[in-house]
């Protein structure tokens, strides 16, 4: 197993009388994406706040690079931020940015033409170096915004919601350029509402709920703790269903699944249960589009977490 | 829609106090100190500072040292030492609006008053002359008449007897009148000099080159340091305070850059004095940088020290133009500072606008040395680097 590079022990913090997080301990390793969750509210930003030595712990500990960040510089030096808005300046190119941040980071004059180029490299931007940040797409610029974070080579990067607002693709050639980074040997911490990337790209997870870490794993092994043989059912029905077929469907233990036309369940029986349900709404005049039956994901587990009934 | 959008806006504007508090109480604040500074532009209400030496001692000029010591309309000092040349220095040093002295007895024939004025404070000569002129109407009104007689007995080649018995009767009438100012009004009392060296309108040139350019110093540095705001709102800021650096770097490298700006406007400004109304700038360049220097320090950090206060852009943009308009009004950007109350032009030396205009204007219209420069040039750089510390320590504080 590999050096952690952050540990945080018990850490609690309180916004006044508002605890915001209450015991919670965390280790991110070199070479690993740890993927932070949570609901808006759950503490993941005062948790960052702490990690960058913004906020001072009301109780515990926080090392990063074995030192605590409040009130240690070099331990600061060890970190990395791309933060949630695009923190670039607008007119500047992308070398240009890059530059100015490498100086900020405090990369030393004769490496920071280097840096900027390996940065760009690593993060894919380097066709475009010359062009202002404000013509480029957003997910071009998601990718610059990384590249700012990573200048000076620190052992943790710490990404938040780092796919707000791009599309399929731009999101796919990010999560390329975030494995990249950690096979590099930099501890990433992602923190995204983004489950589906938070799933695919993470190496281990942690939930937090109301200031605790509530769940912490592999995504499969949670999944696979949480729901057992359980697969998840999902029908896509082409219209609205009638106040009569919506019974059926409860009766069914099925759920909308953010769209009227879309319910799920989760279910041991698979492939089976799924062709029982198709046969009654048939029966009951609905047709779906489509029944899906498929393994359980984070998002189940986020669901189940928020709801805090099956957690406890 | 529209008035969801007016919604919008009241909302955001009544839960940011601190710009619902400058929208609406700055600008009763600001209409009060503009109806002060500019309703004593009218001439009305102008208290000189009169420079007056008394070359001749006699009862009457000592009678009306005294009486122009006294009058609530001036404000009169001594000459020290009591000479002509104290006078001139005076003026030319910018110390007094004009100087007066008395070169032969008021009552002798022929002007007996030189007024010693400076050009770049024009309306200050015919002022003093009617001031001075309205003082000895009130205090010694029978000197005025008897050089009038005098002036017509010279110019008919004599009086009869009866009536220089008349003469002499009125001159005990008017006399006793002393201290109404209608007793009687005087003329061919003044003599006019310019300070040595001084060239029509030159003066207000290096005035007005000085008021513009700390007035837009300011202007763009307060611009320019919105950009902390800007940069707290972008996440700049975060990213920056996320590493080993802080922020100090951040608000240093804009100071740098904010007194460049300044120093490359006052060069535009400069040059285009020199080259259009001949100011002599190149000639006086080792001064002119120093205060420029100076200048653009108190700009650059003065810019940086407020906009640190700020939470919103609302606010600082609210805040920077309230300092910005009243710091020109009092300070003399706007209108000469000696047609002020004396109150606010005390009040103007809180201004660096005041130490910047004093200073320019001394170098380019009166010559002044070093013994006349350090002060503003020690006051424009102390604010700066106030605003500056100020900025920093906010910086050092700011984390969260």
């Amino acid at each position: 197993m590999s050096t952690p590079v952050l540990n945080v022990w018990n850490a609690e913090f309180a916004y006044r009388s508002r605890k915001a997080l209450r015991g919670v301990d965390l280790v991110i390793r070199r070479g690993e994406i740890y993927g932070l969750l949570g609901p808006n509210g759950a503490g993941k930003s005062t948790l960052i706040g702490v990690i960058c030595g913004r906020l001072k712990l009301t109780a515990g500990e926080v090392a990063l690079e074995g030192a605590d960040p409040w009130n240690t510089p070099a331990a600061r030096a060890a970190l990395g931020l791309a933060p949630q808005e695009i923190a670039l300046y607008d007119h500047l190119t992308i070398r240009e940015n890059l530059e100015v941040f490498g100086r900020l980071s405090q990369v030393p004059g004769k490496r920071i033409q280097d840096a900027v180029t390996r940065a760009m490299n690593l993060t894919r931007t380097v066709e475009r170096e010359h062009v202002p940040v404000k013509h480029l797409s957003g997910g071009y610029r998601r990718r610059v915004n990384i590249a700012a974070a990573i200048l000076h080579e620190p052992r943790l990067l710490i990404l938040d919601e780092p796919t707000v607002g791009v599309d399929v693709d731009a999101r796919e050639a990010l999560d390329g350029v975030i494995r990249d980074l950690r096979d590099s040997g930099v501890a990433v911490l992602l923190v995204t509402h983004d489950l589906e990337q938070a799933g695919a790209l993470a190496d281990r997870v942690g939930f937090l709920k109301e200031g605790r870490k509530v769940l912490e794993g592999a995504p499969r092994e949670l999944v696979r703790q949480a729901f057992g043989e359980e697969m998840e059912i999902l029908v896509h029905l082409p219209i609205e269903a009638s106040p009569e077929q919506r019974t059926l469907l409860v009766g069914e233990g099925l759920e909308e699944r953010g769209s009227s036309h879309i319910w799920a369940k989760l279910d041991k029986g698979g492939y089976t249960a799924a062709g029982q349900i198709d046969k009654k709404l048939r029966k009951a005049g609905l047709i779906p589009n489509e029944i899906r039956v498929r393994e359980p994901s984070l998002h189940n587990l986020f669901t189940l977490v928020a709801d805090w009934r099956r957690a406890a | 829609m529209t008035l969801a959008m007016f919604r919008v806006m009241a909302l955001e504007l009544w839960r940011d106090r601190g710009a619902l508090v400058m929208t609406f109480l700055l600008p009763p604040l600001v209409f009060l100190i503009f109806s002060t500074v500019f309703a004593g532009t009218t001439g009305e209400d102008i208290k000189l500072k009169l420079s007056v030496a008394d070359q001749v001692h006699s009862p009457d000029s000592i009678r009306l040292v005294k009486a122009l010591m006294a009058d609530p309309d001036l404000r009169a000092e001594p000459a020290r030492p009591d000479t002509g040349e104290a006078v001139r220095k005076r003026v030319k040093a910018g110390h007094a609006d004009s100087g007066l002295i008395i070169t032969a007895d008021p009552k002798a024939a022929g002007p007996a008053l030189l007024v010693v004025a400076d050009p770049s404070r024009a309306v200050a000569a015919p002022l003093t002359q009617a001031r001075v002129q309205a003082a000895m109407a009130r205090a010694m009104p029978e000197v005025l008449l008897s050089r009038q007689i005098d002036e017509t007995t010279e110019a008919i080649g004599g009086l009869t007897k009866g009536q220089k018995d008349y003469s002499e009767e009125a001159l005990s009438t008017v006399a006793a009148q002393a201290g109404d100012k209608d007793a009687f009004k005087g003329r061919g009392l003044f003599d006019r000099e310019d300070i040595a060296g001084a060239k029509k309108g030159g003066g207000t040139i290096a005035y007005y080159a000085g008021a513009v350019t700390i007035l837009f110093a300011l202007f763009s540095a307060m611009n320019g340091a919105l950009s902390l705001i800007e940069e707290r709102r972008s996440g700049i800021a975060d990213r920056i305070l996320a590493g080993p650096a802080g922020l100090g770097p951040v608000v240093r490298g804009k100071f740098l850059f904010l007194m460049g700006q300044t120093v490359i406007q006052a060069i535009a400004i400069f040059a285009t004095a020199q080259l259009v109304y001949d100011v002599p700038v190149l000639e006086h360049l080792f001064p002119w940088l120093v205060t420029t220097l100076a200048a653009a320090v108190c700009a650059g950090g003065l810019a940086l020290g407020v906009v640190s206060f700020c939470k919103t852009r609302d606010q600082a943009q609210m805040l920077s133009t309230f300092i910005i308009l009243i710091l020109a009004a009092i300070g003399g950007s706007m209108v000469p500072r000696f047609l002020m109350p004396p109150w606010l032009q005390t009040v103007g030396w809180f201004t660096p606008h005041a130490w910047a205009i004093e200073a320019y204007q001394g170098i380019l219209w009166r010559d002044a040395g070093i013994g006349l420069l350090y002060r503003p040039w020690i006051v424009l750089t102390a604010i700066g680097l106030a605003g500056l510390g100020a900025a920093l320590f906010v910086a050092r504080r700011v984390r969260a």
